[in-house]
Parts: structure tokens; C-alpha cells; sequence
């Protein structure tokens, strides 16, 4: 009986239909995400001028978090709803492009050069070091 | 409340990043990833127009916190990195990287100037 009702992974199958199901894991993994960015950054708010330390805390572990889950995925059964609430969803909107942005603006613009090519270094050089960790840290983990 | 605004928000803009840069996606005849690249630069430029403005409402906090979702780092990074970077990196790698770092200021500063 309970075959009839679980796929081979164990798994329901889709009732509703796959775009629908798809939207539904964005927006549930997107209200995760969303909510511990917001968290974190209304905690920890960036003071004018200063290193937005939480900003870069954020994009890095999402980095670091992002390569790990998607290096584990390709030993996995994980199936592409798994992709569409962690990877997309949770990761992809925990972590933010435009505020990274708006950040090195408004330093630039306030006369804190060193500050913002400072932030933009550490993003994109340790953004890159976190994923390839991360891939490397789930790859040998399996 | 300004949490529970901005996570709501948030999760409107993923699903909007998934429906836009997929679309975009699929559009690209390339191998770089133009779908995250047109949500990343859609995405701040929209955050350099709010911030332009100087509101500070309601409105204007929901309208960052989709931005906030609509863009993503994560994503970058790791498209980045499927580019090649190990051990030397590919120059598709850097233009992703440095380019899309470099033109994220730039569409920022283009939004807070048209509107400040």
C-alpha cells in the first residue's frame, strides 16, 4: 500500500503541477533565507563608513554553504525540489548581490575608498576561496 | 514588523530571480551565466533608484527587501568558479567576477544619480 502512494526515493509524487511545486520550494526556502538576512542584518547593521562585516559574513558563508550543497548533491538522490528550496531558494536570498553593491557605492561615494575596495576584495576573492572549499569539503565527505 | 516586511519581501524576490533568470537563461546562447548576471545588475541598479530617492517608508524598505532577494551572491560565486578558476583562472572567470563586481557599482551609482 505504501508503494502506491511513495515513488522510488520514498517520495509522494507531485499532486500539483511541476512549476507550481518548483514556486512553492523558491518561496518557502526564500522566507528562510530572506529571514536570517534580514535577522542578521538588522542585529548587526553596518555602521556609516565602517567594514560591512555582516554583509560579507553573510555572502561568504553563502558561498561556502553553496558549494558544499551542490558538490553533495551530485553523489545524491536529492531531487531538483532540494535544488529549489537550498540553493535557490534559502542560499540564493540569504546572500545579496545588490546590497554588496550599494555598500562599495556609498563607501566610495562617502570618501571611503579603501574601505569599499577593501569590502569588494574580500567578497569576491574569499567568495571564491569559500565555494571551492565548500565543493572540495563535500566532495571528500561523501 | 520591518523583519517580517523584509522576509516576505525577500521570498518574493527569489521567486521572482528564479522566474527572470531562468527566462534569461534559457535566452543565452552562451556558456557564461547571463540569467544571474541580469538579475544581479537589475537588482542593484532598482536598490541605487530606492536609495536615490531618500524615502524611507514602508514602500521603499519592501522594494530593497525584493532586491535583497531578487539578487544573489551565492550563485555568483559558485558559476564563478564552474568557470574555471583552478589552478589558473579562465578569462571567462574574471569577466564574470571582476565585470559583473565592477558594472554592480556602476548600475548603482547610475540608479542613485538618476533619481538623486
Amino acid at each position: 500500500m505504501s508503494n502506491s502512494v511513495t515513488n522510488h526515493r520514498g517520495e509522494r509524487p507531485a499532486r500539483v503541477p511541476a512549476g507550481l511545486a518548483a514556486m512553492a520550494a523558491v518561496i518557502a526556502g526564500g522566507l528562510v533565507g530572506s529571514g536570517m538576512r534580514a535577522a542578521a542584518l538588522l542585529r548587526w547593521p553596518a555602521a556609516p563608513g565602517a567594514f560591512p562585516v555582516s554583509t560579507l559574513a553573510i555572502n561568504l558563508a553563502g558561498a561556502f554553504l553553496l558549494g558544499l550543497f551542490l558538490a553533495r548533491r551530485q553523489r545524491s538522490v536529492a531531487g531538483p525540489r532540494s535544488v529549489q528550496f537550498w540553493a535557490i531558494g534559502v542560499l540564493g536570498s540569504f546572500t545579496t548581490f545588490s546590497l554588496f553593491s550599494l555598500e562599495i557605492f556609498e563607501l566610495l561615494d562617502g570618501g571611503h575608498a579603501a574601505v569599499g575596495l577593501a569590502h569588494a576584495a574580500a567578497s569576491t576573492l574569499g567568495g571564491v576561496a569559500l565555494a571551492i572549499l565548500g565543493a572540495r569539503l563535500g566532495e571528500v565527505g561523501q | 514588523m520591518t523583519w517580517v516586511v523584509a522576509t516576505v519581501a525577500g521570498s518574493l524576490g527569489a521567486a521572482l530571480r528564479y522566474l527572470v533568470g531562468g527566462a534569461v537563461q534559457r535566452r543565452g546562447r552562451g556558456t557564461l551565466p547571463v540569467g544571474t548576471a541580469a538579475v544581479n545588475l537589475t537588482g542593484a541598479f532598482v536598490l541605487g533608484v530606492i536609495l536615490g530617492t531618500g524615502h524611507s517608508g514602508w514602500p521603499w524598505i519592501a522594494a530593497a527587501a525584493v532586491m535583497g532577494g531578487f539578487t544573489t551572491f551565492s550563485t555568483w560565486m559558485v558559476e564563478t568558479v564552474a568557470l574555471g578558476v583552478v589552478p589558473r583562472p579562465s578569462l571567462r572567470a574574471v569577466i564574470n567576477l571582476y565585470g559583473l563586481a565592477a558594472l554592480g557599482v556602476l548600475v548603482v551609482a547610475l540608479g542613485y544619480y538618476s533619481t538623486n
